[in-house]
């Protein structure tokens, strides 16, 4: 007995927020008899999104691979960089101020200028992913490449461990968990800038679905197209997560 | 013999002086097209005479709006961690309803705010909500940062929940509360632009979507320029107050 209502203890825990402002939603569009158009009530979102799961499916299923793609593709820049300014102290020296300086500014709003630069497209969509992706992996890979265990880079001095060896024995393993760190941190605002980028552009995806739907005051469809974009956003937060720990388990 | 420090600061300075150097040549140039203007470019238009009230009044209204959404994500996403830590069964429920909230893409929120509140009361919300998250984070493990032997003193002197928090706690947390104030500065200025993207009667936000749009390059660089520089300054000031309550707990 007590085992079954164990779970949903722990659910009820973990969720009765949550819960209590979507009831409240609810209960409020009802008692003011709010049109649909104004704002819908969160049973007639689920009711619009279940009558017809797969017209989201594509725009999501864009979307996401859009956000994966830009996102790897800015990590392996933002890494590329951070090894490289490892390697020359001057180059490190050039690059970590203005390094600091990307992460400090509102780099959405750089958002319109690329999308000037070049097209209203999807590549730039990626290009824009991997732009906001770029500086935290920058960043952080870089932080990692310099916090070494304490004695460690000593006793490969002492034992004549060469520089290269130096590297890939030492430095870039204990660079992974802030790697992975920025990874997980990164991941969802990656869906977020997607969104944003489609939305300001008009290209395809979740982000054009909810500026369509949006515009022809279709308000249960635009709310649950932000709804399966929240959904994609902590897919992503969660999928890295398991990267995250699979990742840890196998180096640490 | 020059020291690594000072080195290393001359070093930066060339690294930022090389990017405003390579910013100018590529607009001059045209290297990246008709739609990268040079730097000179940029600063001539941000400081026309007949462009500072244009400015002038998006900046206001912008900064309002950054200032206020700060101000009360801060203090909301303190009081927050603060029950939540004072009142240990509401905190996964919590928890959860934060991380939920922060998911949602902000263009998702706005069209609901505009409904909700106002046109022009969404920057400031989204803005705060962004402060917000960071702050009740950054606090929620902050407040649990204090040593089991001070908790063990308060427990056998019989201070109360509260007084433990206020007393012991909160001042432990102070650190972690400096990097949050650091770290929310970009967090607010993206909330409030993006909350100016949907139909907010005047703003920085809107000058740069607005321009985007009509290709009017040379205003929507001033504009993005006007931003960043604000929020860098911000950033700047935030990180020496970082050091000093760092430097002072330690």
């Amino acid at each position: 007995m007590t085992a079954a209502i164990a779970p949903l203890a722990h659910l009820v825990r973990r969720y009765w927020a949550v819960t209590l402002i979507v009831v409240a939603w609810q209960i409020w569009v009802s008692a003011a008899g709010l049109s649909s158009i104004v704002l819908p009530g969160p049973l007639a979102v689920a009711a619009d999104f279940a009558g017809d799961p797969l017209s989201y499916a594509r725009p999501a299923a864009l979307t996401f691979a859009v956000a994966i793609v830009g996102l790897l593709l800015g990590f392996a820049l933002g890494a590329g960089l951070a090894i490289l300014s490892w390697s020359s102290r001057i180059l490190n020296g050039l690059l970590t101020p203005l390094g600091l300086i990307f992460t400090s500014i509102p780099v959405v709003t750089l958002i319109p200028i690329i999308a000037r630069l070049l097209g209203y497209d999807v590549r730039t969509v990626i290009a824009i992913v991997s732009l906001i992706c770029f500086f935290p992996a920058f960043v952080y890979v870089g932080a990692g490449l310099r916090a070494l265990p304490p004695g460690s880079d000593d006793l490969f001095r002492v034992f004549g461990g060469s520089r290269r060896q130096r590297f890939t024995r030492l430095v870039l393993p204990s660079a992974v968990p802030n790697l992975m760190l920025a990874f997980r941190l990164t991941a969802p605002e990656a869906v977020l800038a997607a969104v944003v980028a489609e939305f300001l552009m008009g290209t395809d995806g979740l982000g054009y679905m909810f500026r369509k739907a949006a515009g022809e005051f279709d308000t249960e469809r635009a709310l649950a197209t932000s709804l399966i974009a929240t959904i994609t956003s902590v897919a992503c937060f969660g999928l890295a997560l398991a990267a995250e720990r699979r990742v840890l388990r196998r180096w640490t | 013999m020059i020291s690594a420090r000072s080195q290393s600061f001359v070093l930066g300075l060339i690294g930022i002086t090389l990017f405003l150097i390579a910013w100018e040549v590529i607009g001059i140039y045209r290297l990246a097209g008709l739609t990268w203007p040079p730097l000179s470019t940029v600063l001539a238009f941000l400081t026309t005479p007949a462009k500072l009230p244009l400015f002038g009044r998006a900046a206001a209204a912008s900064f309002t709006s950054v200032a206020l959404g700060y101000l009360c994500g801060a203090f909301g996403g303190l009081a927050l961690a603060i029950i939540s830590h004072l009142i240990a069964p509401v905190r996964p429920g919590l928890d959860r309803l934060v991380a939920v909230i922060h998911a949602i893409p902000s263009i998702a929120l706005a069209p609901l705010l505009i409904v909700l509140a106002s046109a022009d009361a969404t920057p400031p919300i989204i803005s705060g909500l962004g402060v917000g998250y960071i702050f009740y984070v950054a606090a929620t493990s902050g407040l649990a940062t204090a040593s089991a032997s001070h908790r063990d003193l308060f427990a056998v002197l019989g201070a109360s929940r509260l007084s433990v928090t206020l007393r012991l706690d909160l001042p432990s947390a102070l650190p972690a509360i400096a990097s949050a104030m650091k770290l929310s500065v970009p967090i607010a200025f993206i909330g409030a632009i993006i909350g100016e993207w949907f139909g907010a009667s005047r703003g920085l936000g809107l000058l740069i979507v607005s321009a985007m749009q009509n290709f009017q390059i040379p205003l929507l660089w001033s504009a993005v320029l006007i931003t960043a520089v604000a929020s860098l300054a911000m950033f700047a000031l935030f990180s020496l107050t970082e050091r000093l309550v760092q430097e002072r707990m330690r």
